[in-house]
């Protein structure tokens, strides 16, 4: 049936001369398992251009939207964890293949007259399956992929001269942004993939003209059919193929960081594992001879790697194979050596461990505020994700800024002078502060603020009334910032609440509440909206206000933070972690 | 079987072996859209009964958050309802019409006159009660359901969906 079709097409293209000229079926040589490395590299090509046009139908180039597209892909799409893993893993099995490739031509003395363009191809193809894995990694905008990058780029921009402008046009500027992603995301899509399809067509010519018209003196062995080679080629393509599936399945597809964050202080960067030997060797170099490590070494490296076809012009050609395999075992050799002693180092770095256990756990947070349906990314952007999260940006605040003098459920960073603000403002906080204030969970740190702790010795409430005024200030943090005083007394649940009355007997003769109680026995703070947003905020802009604690010796009083130091949106995210008014985490498994 | 025969089979069946366990899960990845959404649309209130006078139509903007794939965006319009109201001892004493159009979902506006419906796309125009008033459209612009709380100025309450547009029937979509 498909016969009568395929006539027609052929009678009007010649299609099938084409397709005879293109698949060019004739060989001389024996298929070989050794030979199959080529083919496997460009099967591989393949899989990275099917995969990597699938991700594209969802990723979003753009530094607010990569990250939450990426992990859109991983958790939204269906098998989209697969597809991504696959497109990661065979991107680093083309490395390996590009590596194994350059080793065989290597031994094989492949890189001979007439072949030193194989080797010359060889070397491009490799240095295009490392430019497409590194930018690759940048474009999901995470941590890993931000800061390896700005290493990168950075050390590129460290070459005298050229280095600075070089950085600029790869980057986008001085700024690593939006327009980085764009740059990163063109080149791995469509430059670097076009000049590796090129190169890997340029290859595959060569290839051929060598097996149809042997050079000189080469023996080929018995010729196999082109299906033979067919079957060795697809055997190991499925081999490779297998082990990356097995590596996706076996670590749940590509790993995805916590977004990009400039600002983030402690995040332990490390390159992929064919650059560790770099790495290292950035560690071993003292300053002033940094270059020697990020340009001279690898810089005399491909000098000597693209001179190799050259050699035997200088030397005999037996002398010039084994000095050319001597020189690439070496290298070889110490950038595996180089290699595992950066393993080893971070291995025995504690400092190490601790800042990848904190850049796990804002992955992880970070990973469930987005999947979570009434969290997700904010408009902003991704790294808005882990700013605009009260639990991670809240507490972050609460350690810099305040466990100097507070402590947080028992723990601070100095010498406690004030309260606990664990659950300050709670129902539970004000139990036990009425229970036992001269606690150092509440004043007992403070120097001069005596007064509950008298009040508690004179108070004559039953526990009863207690209760009906702790019922009466818990409604305190909840009353909305654009209430006054007068508004929410005439509320019908306020006026008529049985704690009122208590209160302003027993608490109002300190306290002041506008239109309530006046105070005036000793000195306390105001109390309405006690433990709101609004009271915590005028708390900490203005501290020696009166209706707060100015009565306090000035040493004894908190130091003020303006909007400088603590912004108005860091201060909503510490009270709503001290309020726990966030997406709470899922309890460990 | 000879050993030619024998070779293209092998060939074939690596060849899908290679294929395959990329294929398959392609093929689901690319069919994704076709997830069912948590759906569930609920009733949003959009109105005051004395928001409204009789037989001026009114549109509202229907306000969610708004899921756009991978992004939130908080408290968002994410469409736009007519609402109608009926002359006095009519029951419902509203009606809620979408205000995309059935034809190819572009919002239908209120024609100059105050008292008809017309789409700036295609001119599909409908009179009030949203029926169409000439051939392009295929269905009256779609009602929506309505709650109507009692009281003296109850708050009317719009499930607001969307349908298939140029279908003759009313088909939700998701």
């Amino acid at each position: 049936m498909l016969k009568p079709l395929a006539d027609w097409l052929d009678d009007r293209t010649g299609s099938r001369r084409l397709l005879a000229a293109a698949l060019d079926l004739r060989t001389t040589a024996a298929a070989r398992w050794r030979n199959t490395i080529g083919p496997v590299f460009a099967i591989l090509f393949v899989i990275e251009a099917f995969t990597g046009l699938l991700l594209m139908l969802a990723y979003s180039p753009s530094s607010s939207t990569a990250w939450g597209s990426v992990l859109y892909i991983d958790h939204a799409l269906w098998m989209g964890w697969f597809i991504r893993g696959v497109h990661y893993f065979a991107g680093q099995a083309m490395v390996i293949l590009g590596g194994l490739y350059l080793l065989r031509a290597l031994w094989s003395r492949a890189y001979h007259r007439p072949r030193e363009f194989n080797w010359w191809l060889g070397l491009i193809l490799l240095f295009l399956a490392v430019s497409l894995s590194r930018t690759g990694h940048l474009l999901p905008w995470d941590q890993e992929g931000y800061w390896s990058t700005k290493i990168e780029t950075n050390i590129a921009g460290g070459v005298p001269i050229a280095g600075p402008y070089v950085q600029k046009l790869v980057v986008g500027g001085d700024e690593y942004g939006n327009l980085t992603v764009t740059r990163f995301h063109a080149a791995h899509v469509v430059l670097l993939p076009v000049l590796l399809a090129v190169c890997l067509a340029a290859q595959i010519a060569l290839g051929r003209r060598q097996a149809v018209a042997p050079p000189a003196g080469e023996s080929t062995g018995t010729g196999s059919s082109w299906l033979e080679h067919a079957l060795k080629n697809l055997v190991a393509s499925l081999v490779v193929l297998a082990v990356v599936i097995g590596i996706v399945l076996a670590r749940g597809g590509a790993e995805l960081e916590a977004p990009a964050d400039p600002t983030s202080g402690d995040y332990p960067a490390r390159p992929d594992w064919y650059f560790l030997w770099l790495f290292q060797l950035l560690r071993i170099f003292p300053s002033e001879l940094r270059l020697v490590a990020t340009l001279v070494i690898p810089g005399a490296i491909v000098a000597v790697l693209f001179l190799i076809p050259l050699l035997d012009r200088l030397l005999p050609r037996g002398l010039a194979h084994v000095l050319a395999c001597a020189v690439v075992v070496a290298l070889l050799g110490g950038a595996g050596y180089l290699s595992w002693r950066a393993l080893a180092v971070d291995a025995a770095d504690a400092h190490y461990h601790a800042a990848r256990q904190e850049a796990d756990a804002a992955r992880d947070r970070a990973i469930a505020l987005a999947r979570d349906p009434s969290a997700g990314v904010p408009p902003e952007g991704s790294t808005f994700l882990l700013r605009l999260d009260p639990l991670t940006r809240g507490r972050g605040v609460l350690e810099k800024k305040c466990l100097g003098c507070h402590v947080l459920d028992g723990k601070g960073q100095g010498e406690q002078t004030a309260s606990d603000l664990a659950r300050f403002g709670s129902r539970e906080w004000l139990t036990g502060m009425l229970k036992d204030p001269a606690s150092k969970t509440y004043f007992g740190a403070v120097a001069g603020a005596e007064g509950m702790v008298e009040w508690k010795r004179t108070s004559k409430l039953k526990p009863q009334e207690l209760e009906q005024v702790v019922d009466f200030v818990a409604l305190f943090p909840s009353i909305p910032d654009d209430l006054t005083p007068d508004e929410w007394l005439s509320r019908k649940e306020i006026a008529d609440h049985p704690g009122l009355p208590l209160f302003h007997k027993d608490c109002g003769t300190c306290h002041v509440v506008e239109g309530l109680c006046e105070g005036g026995t000793r000195d306390a703070p105001g109390l309405f909206a006690w433990g709101s947003h609004r009271w915590i905020e005028r708390m900490v802009r203005k501290p020696a206000a009166l209706d707060r604690y100015g009565y306090l010796e000035p040493k004894h009083q908190m130091p003020p933070f303006a909007a400088e130091q603590v912004s108005s949106r860091d201060l909503e995210m510490v009270v709503r972690f001290l309020k726990g008014d966030y997406l709470k985490p899922a309890a460990p498994r | 079987m000879s050993r030619r025969d024998l070779l293209r089979r092998l060939v074939s069946i690596c060849s899908a072996g290679l294929a395959l366990p990329l294929a398959i899960p392609g093929l689901a990845y690319l069919l994704s859209p076709l997830k069912k959404g948590s759906g569930g649309s609920s009733y949003d209130a959009l109105a005051r009964l004395s928001d409204l006078k009789v037989g001026e139509p009114r549109a509202f903007a229907v306000i969610r958050d708004l899921r756009d794939a991978w992004v939130k965006y908080p408290r968002q319009p994410i469409g736009a309802v007519w609402l109608i109201r009926q002359p006095e001892g009519v029951d419902p004493p509203v009606v809620a019409l979408t205000a995309e159009c059935p034809h190819l979902g572009c919002a239908v506006a209120l024609a100059a006159d105050g008292k008809s419906f017309l789409c700036p796309c295609h001119n599909s125009v409908f009179g009030i009660d949203g029926k169409p008033q000439n051939a392009v459209s295929p269905r009256p612009m779609d009602p929506l359901d309505i709650q109507i709380a009692k009281g003296d100025d109850p708050e009317i309450r719009v499930k607001f969906e969307r349908f298939r547009p140029q279908s003759d029937r009313r088909i939700p979509l998701a």
